[in-house]
């Protein structure tokens, strides 16, 4: 429970009951991160920008060939697409993990939490390709399938959209569960002991006063899951069999092949647009939860 | 006598000054590369006698591309001297303005094809795009065969490259070799839906389809013939190939002293013992006239440029793909979204 305390306490901060006042009192402290971040970060994501403005005698030509060729739009919409996909196929596995995590005794939700963080130590590189192995045509589960009887001819699991899904779920479910198990840990289990002392069921428990107190930290996991989902490279590159574009390809081309760089960067600033539109909602999300 | 004796010594002094300099100047010089089989080859047929003769160190860096020439000359800091580039690469590059002209005097290069002498790049390699099965599969013998899924069945894999793939679509539709260029994009794309459901993988590097074939993942493949030549288990056919040549150049902008290290590089690259070395080690080939007779006779079925493989492939049109570059791309993404 101390440990808890303690991570409540340093999640208090970022909560929007912070004042102005109390900015002014560390701000010194934080001047030179601030420097490294605006030169190292800002700066080049600033002058990045800058190119997507290039020519500049017409400077928003590259804008308006993104609105006017349908393909830069559809890509896009495909690679949100996919990213609702994955956020939806991480909350129905993170969430009964993370509820039946909470219910373990503490020895056996250490085990589990470490494996769960243990995927962080494998390079996403070498879990990306060992999906071929399991889940080729020639595949283990293909061929156990296949000696059960319970299938005529190998199922397509890689190279298309299932494959790219189950890639970028398998890479992201931690960052689903960890914050959500840790708000569930913060939990109050005193307001369900009392909802049983008043004698409600098991289910009206869940769905009355468990589910809603973890819901916010659902909906934030989820927006994360979503925003991470949007930057994915390799995931697609092998499992999609190049049948999946999603934007950081059509970069890969863009910089590297044609090379198209304003474009690239335009493409960038519209990117940055629609996940900063998704970032206020997770940082709204987490203020509302933290406060409450 | 006297003035004869200084003039000497002068002359002595000023040849060990040269020498001196030209050794402190650059002890090493990068390169970028495509990478794979095709590197090791580069390191073992031309870097290694490079280096014995000059003393000068050459690193490898992979893989190649136009985003990282355009990065060097516009940073205006060529880190490396010499970069690979595709047939239609270099086209780009120069339309761009990303190269230096190569000094055709200073490489004095042994003789070498003409398509390999161009004002900014050495051919340096050949290479084809060709058919290729799993061993077992009924063998084919045109892009016909390739899209006639009824009678050869099993899944296909494709380059996610338009210039390897667009010209087979129209040897496919029955197009005769010598009509191809200019490519009629219409009628290749439309050749490409008709058999998009059978390609299971668009495939972006070489290593990917004999891989994909071993994995018994697909049956048919269209692919890089040094990938797939030497490869167990696996029958090929260079039977309507694309033969293509890419070419080493330097980027705007880089150094003098870089520049000869390049040239004497380049030279050795043009010499036929030094590329049937890199040979042995991976089955493309080099420029040079007098190659064939020095080629491992047991292997020289698998190299593109022999006489018997030349014959029945074709050469790719570079300029057309540069002409056409961004339009093609934008089709090929908008055929690709369609899959």
């Amino acid at each position: 429970m101390a440990g808890n305390v303690e991570v409540a306490h340093r999640v208090q901060p970022t909560s929007s009951r912070l004042t102005l006042p109390k900015l002014g009192e560390g701000f010194a402290q934080v001047v030179p991160a601030l420097i490294l971040i605006l030169l190292l970060f800002n700066v080049p994501l600033v002058i990045m920008l800058g190119w997507s403005f290039y020519p500049l005698e017409t400077p928003l030509a590259n804008y308006e060939q993104i609105f006017t060729r349908s393909i830069y739009l559809k890509v896009i919409g495909n690679t949100f697409y996919i990213a609702a996909l994955t956020t939806v196929a991480c909350c129905l596995l993170g969430y009964p993990l993370c509820y039946w995590m909470w219910r373990l005794s503490p020895r056996w939700r250490l085990i589990i939490a470490s494996i769960v963080v243990l995927t962080f130590w494998v390079s996403i590189l070498v879990r990306t390709y060992a999906w071929i192995v399991i889940l080729g045509n020639d595949g283990i589960v293909n061929r156990l399938l296949l000696t059960w009887g319970l299938i005529d001819s190998s199922v397509s699991f890689l190279y298309n959209q299932t494959g790219v899904i189950i890639g970028t779920t398998n890479v992201l479910l931690p960052f689903l569960v960890l914050p959500l198990f840790a708000a569930m840990m913060r939990l109050d289990r005193r307001i369900l002991l009392a909802a049983e002392t008043l004698g409600a069921p098991k289910g009206v428990i869940f769905w009355k006063i468990f589910f809603p107190l973890t819901l916010p930290s659902l909906a934030a996991g989820a927006i994360l899951i979503f925003i991470l989902t949007l930057g994915f490279f390799i995931t697609p590159a092998i499992l999609g069999g190049g049948r999946v574009p999603m934007i950081a390809n059509m970069m890969d081309l863009l910089i590297n092949r044609l090379p198209r760089w304003e474009l690239a960067a335009a493409i960038s600033g519209v990117l940055l647009v629609f996940t900063m539109i998704f970032f206020a909602g997770y940082q709204w999300l987490n203020n509302r939860q933290q406060a409450s | 006598m006297t003035r004869a004796l200084l003039g000497a010594a002068g002359l002595a002094g000023s040849l060990m000054l040269g020498t001196t300099l030209a050794f402190a100047q650059v002890s090493e010089i990068r390169m970028i590369e495509a990478g794979g089989p095709s590197g090791e080859s580069i390191e073992v047929g031309y870097i290694k006698p490079f280096t014995e003769k000059t003393g000068i160190r050459v690193v490898r860096e992979n893989p190649a591309g136009l985003g990282k020439v355009r990065a060097m000359v516009e940073s205006r800091n060529v880190t490396a001297p010499i970069t690979e580039l595709s047939s239609s690469e270099l086209e780009q590059a120069k339309a761009l303005d990303l190269l230096d002209p190569l000094d055709w005097d200073a490489i004095d290069p042994a003789p070498i094809y003409e398509e390999a002498i161009d004002e900014y790049g050495l051919g340096w390699q050949y290479y084809s795009t060709i058919m290729a099965w799993r061993e077992g599969e009924k063998p084919l013998t045109s892009w016909a065969d390739m899209w006639d899924v009824d009678n050869f069945p099993g899944a296909r894999s494709f380059p996610d490259y338009p210039n390897y793939i667009l010209p087979m679509a129209l040897l496919a539709d029955g197009v005769p070799v010598e009509e191809l260029y200019p490519l009629d994009m219409d009628r290749a794309f439309a050749k490409l839906e008709e058999i998009k459901d059978h390609v299971a993988v668009w495939w972006e590097a070489g290593a990917q389809p004999p891989q994909l074939l071993q994995d018994n993942e697909v049956q048919y493949v269209a692919a890089w013939s040094g990938r797939v030549t030497d490869v167990e288990g696996v029958e090929y056919t260079f039977e309507q190939g694309q033969l293509d040549l890419t070419y080493f150049a330097i980027p705007k902008g880089a150094s003098e002293e870089a520049k000869e290290a390049v040239y004497q590089l380049m030279h050795v690259m043009t010499i036929a013992e030094n590329q049937a070395a890199a040979a042995d080690i991976v089955s493309y080939t080099g420029p040079s006239q007098d190659l064939d007779p020095l080629l491992p006779q047991d292997r020289i079925t698998k190299y593109p440029t022999v006489q018997q493989n030349r014959d029945v492939q074709f050469f790719i049109d570079a300029q057309w793909w540069f002409d056409n570059a961004e339009e093609v791309e934008l089709r090929w993404q908008e055929f690709k979204l369609g899959l």
